[in-house]
């Protein structure tokens, strides 16, 4: 027994196996955690890296197959039992009770109490900033509400709730996807200092990036089965690609085409909106992709929804050298501005799953397809048909429910959507966030293609790595303007680019409310 | 033979085998059940929910509900016995004005809603008190009057063997059908009742679609109500009463979700005749008519619980 353990780590799992309905998530998948070991579980959506999640937090049992735990099999009944065996796990949803207060989340299960077994407010405060203050958590107040903070923030807590457990495997499921690049340095290092405690660590993230700068050791998962695993370095990132996805596609980032053409598509002046917006100039060519960049809450958001007509904006937007008053998606739509959005609860809101692929495609543009007041089915299908084929959506079979789709076709059916509309300047507000690495691939194709088109683009993405393997150029944001205006010559590396972010901040002294 | 029903249509397939089902108990149990004249009745009831449930489906499909339908239905019957009498050539006049001050109940209904954010229940529910006050006012609270002619011959008279409110009920049937399946407007109205954060993301003037499904219910509820005083040939305080219990139900047996975005007239036009056999049906097996009231809430309550595990089977 204690051989077992000694050889296999804090953690494996041999041969597991677990199906639904007939459809193997996991076909004998055998893995080990070694103490004070960071590894990394990477592969696409589907691969069945969140059913193995679930196994080992007791939300799910293995068909085949056994998960020992401190080399004994280890079965929790549901996650509960997994957390009181020492397994501390952030899941990709986030499980926080939204009117409790951060404290009370923190310690959800094990709360200070009094002697008549009410809850010692006092002692779970001050519980909640030692906990803060030991993790060097700063810029959350323990006493707010779970609903009125940001989803960064919201992650960041749970995070910490799965910390302050004093875990002996911590298993951490897409726990970037919502954080911005200073809070993912914050998790790294934390998760480093935990791991040279002797903590295994179990890290999930589509982000190569992170888990190159992390992990000892990663094991790939593709179609339910382990590709293998590795040590860190030992595959070229090109390699490392091609594992994840089979031989499907070779690199993930298809490099920046010469696109950019003098014409200025986008122009902005002194754009206000908000309390975040102030005073923004911005101009986005021809062909071109603009990133842009920023800590969480500088404007950005703000920005791609004034443009939209979402939120009400003072000072001038011209499209193509004419200005327009966009005071509505209808005005933007008019305008040529069509935006592609994934809000922040990682829902799409570009889509209605229960309508079918035409439907949702020819949604913008009904007064273009209806003939005398109905909507001509041929028509219809004229101008859907070829946007289907183009961007390669599914099956390419129009009547497909677009709910059925994997996330990244969704996506597709969200840009399509505006590019059938004639939008020339396409709004991607996060466009990447979650969506697995092959489906990442094919979207920065598409943004290729639409650029070498003469399509505009406003890029933002919390993921600094894809906005220099893809824009061509990059504005850093802070306090609602433009702080940093960089040319992506090939010069830039993504530490410039944080550098610029953090800069703007030590600067103007706003540090105390960063995550440092 | 495989059973070739795409999935958005089977609840609505489902309601039209529930109807299907009553009619064949009701011929076994109930001797005369579905009789010649019979079924003219069952038609006849069938549209008059029929027209209220058209306004509640438009209204329910755009994620509201309109509680203010009885008292524009008792309006509009009231009305048109009070002005137009038995002066038929007046009816010319007197039912656009009618169905006008309706649409103006609607119009002011979708205000509050969508520009005043109130939400539908307490709009329409306040709506419906003002209009029952203002009625009451202008009747002193007694009702009287003839019913006109031509509204007598809409709501009791045939051409051949057909009920000339079944054929009114059809052309409707066709109108709102193609309306809603084929027109950019029921597309929209669908994606609004889906999300209308997506429908506003795509241009949909959210707005402009909500208001206007209030108006249609009103505009629908008082031409139910100018039928309902021809099929009864009088007016009174209350006649529209057990209409929004029935509007909801039609809607909802008709396989629409309550939570709106789903379901069509189709679903509806079942759900109305089933309402209309269970109302023949319930009372010759010997029930009195309180336990048709228990039968309608129940139904309600089973077809919305049933919406509700089925949109959670979907989300799974």
């Amino acid at each position: 027994m204690s051989r077992q353990a000694n050889e296999s780590g804090i953690l494996s799992a041999r041969g597991v196996s677990k199906s639904f309905g007939g459809v193997a998530a996991l076909h004998d998948v055998s893995f080990d955690v070694l103490p004070g070991e960071i590894h990394a579980l990477v592969g696409e959506n589907g691969a069945g890296k969140s059913t193995l999640v679930k196994i080992i937090a007791g939300a799910l049992s293995p068909d085949a197959g056994e998960v020992l735990f401190k080399g004994d099999p280890f079965k929790p009944s549901d996650p509960g039992a997994a957390a009181e065996a020492g397994i501390g796990i952030v899941f990709q949803e986030l499980p926080l009770i939204p009117d409790l207060t951060v404290a009370e989340n923190v310690f959800f299960d094990r709360q200070p109490l009094t002697r008549v077994r009410t809850v010692a407010r006092r002692r779970l405060r001050a519980e909640c900033v030692e906990a803060f203050e030991r993790f060097s958590l700063t810029g959350i107040d323990p006493e707010a509400q779970v609903r009125d903070l940001s989803v960064a923030s919201r992650q960041l807590v749970a995070i910490l709730k799965a910390l302050a457990a004093d875990p002996s495997l911590l298993v951490l499921d897409e726990a970037t996807a919502a954080l911005g690049p200073s809070e993912v340095t914050w998790l790294l290092e934390q998760v480093r200092a935990a791991a040279e405690a002797g903590v295994a660590v179990i890290y999930i993230s589509h982000r190569l990036a992170e888990i190159a700068d992390i992990c000892q050791r990663l094991t790939v998962l593709r179609n339910g089965e382990s590709v293998g695993s590795w040590r860190n370095g030992e595959l070229e990132s090109e390699e490392l690609v091609r594992a994840i996805l089979g031989r499907r596609l070779g690199q993930l980032y298809p490099g920046i085409p010469p696109t950019v053409k003098p014409k200025v598509m986008l122009e902005t002046k002194g754009l206000r909106a908000g309390r975040r917006l102030r005073n923004l100039d911005l101009q986005v060519k021809e062909g071109e992709i603009l990133g842009i960049a920023g800590l969480e809450g500088q404007g950005q958001l703000e920005l791609i929804l004034s443009l939209y007509g979402m939120l009400t904006s003072h000072g001038s937007i011209f499209v193509d050298g004419v200005e327009h008053r966009i005071n509505s998606p209808r005005d933007a739509l008019r305008a040529g501005i069509g935006l592609a959005l994934v809000p922040e609860d990682r829902k799409t809101e570009g889509l209605l799953p229960t309508l079918t692929i035409r439907e949702n495609l020819a949604l913008p543009v009904l007064h273009r397809v209806s003939h005398l007041g109905y909507i001509s089915s041929q028509k219809e299908a004229e101008l859907v048909g070829p946007t289907i084929h183009r961007l390669n959506i599914g099956r390419q079979d129009p009547s497909q429910l677009a709910g059925d789709l994997s996330g990244g076709n969704q996506q597709k059916v969200v840009v399509g959507k505006f590019l059938i509309s004639g939008a020339r300047v396409l709004l991607l507000y996060d466009l990447t966030r979650g969506v697995d690495v092959g489906a990442k691939a094919e979207m920065f194709l598409t943004l290729n293609e639409l650029a070498a088109e003469g399509y505009s683009m406003l890029f933002y993405s919390s993921d600094v790595t894809e906005l220099v393997n893809v824009a061509h150029r990059i504005v850093v944001m802070f306090d609602g303007l433009v702080c940093a205006d960089l040319l992506n010559d090939g010069s830039l590396d993504e530490e410039m680019i944080v550098a610029h972010m953090l800069n703007a901040a030590d600067r103007t002294g706003v540090v105390g409310s960063l995550v440092r | 033979m495989k059973l070739a029903v795409p999935r958005r249509h089977r609840s609505i397939a489902l309601a039209y085998l529930l109807l299907l089902v009553l009619v064949v108990v009701g011929r076994i149990v109930a001797s005369g059940f579905l009789g010649v004249d019979h079924i003219d009745e069952l038609i006849d009831e069938g549209a008059l929910i029929g027209f209220v449930a058209l306004g509640q489906g438009f209204v329910i499909l755009a994620g509201g509900v309109d509680l203010s339908i009885p008292w524009v239905v008792t309006s509009a019957g009231i009305l048109v016995t009070t002005f137009t009498g038995t002066n038929s050539s007046n009816m010319l006049w007197d039912v656009p004005l009618i169905i006008g001050l309706a649409a103006v109940v609607g119009l002011i209904n979708g205000i509050g809603v969508v520009f005043l954010g109130v939400t539908p229940i307490i709009m329409t529910l306040g709506m419906s008190t003002v209009v029952e006050g203002a009625l009451l006012l202008y009747t002193n609270g007694s009702a009287g009057g003839n019913v006109p002619h031509p509204a007598v011959f809409l709501a009791t008279h045939k051409i051949g063997q057909v009920p000339v409110m079944g054929l009114a009920w059809l052309v409707l049937i066709v109108v709102v059908t193609f309306t809603l399946s084929c027109t950019p407007f029921g597309r929209r109205l669908y994606a609004v009742g889906l999300n209308r954060r997506v429908a506003l993301f795509s241009g949909v003037d959210v707005k402009l679609v909500t208001c206007s499904v209030y108006v249609i219910s009103s505009c629908a509820a008082a031409f139910a109500g100018i039928a309902l005083a021809g099929y009864v040939g009088q007016s009174y305080l209350g006649m529209g009463d057990p209409y929004l219990f029935t509007s909801i139900a039609a809607v909802a047996i008709g396989g629409a979700s309550i939570l709106g975005g789903t379901g069509n007239y189709i679903g509806t036009v079942a759900g109305a005749l089933t309402l209309s056999v269970l109302n023949a049906l319930l009372p010759t097996l010997g029930f009195q008519p309180a336990v048709l009231d228990i039968v309608y809430g129940m139904v309600i309550l089973v077809a919305v619980a049933a919406a509700s595990l089925g949109g959670r089977a979907r989300t799974d």
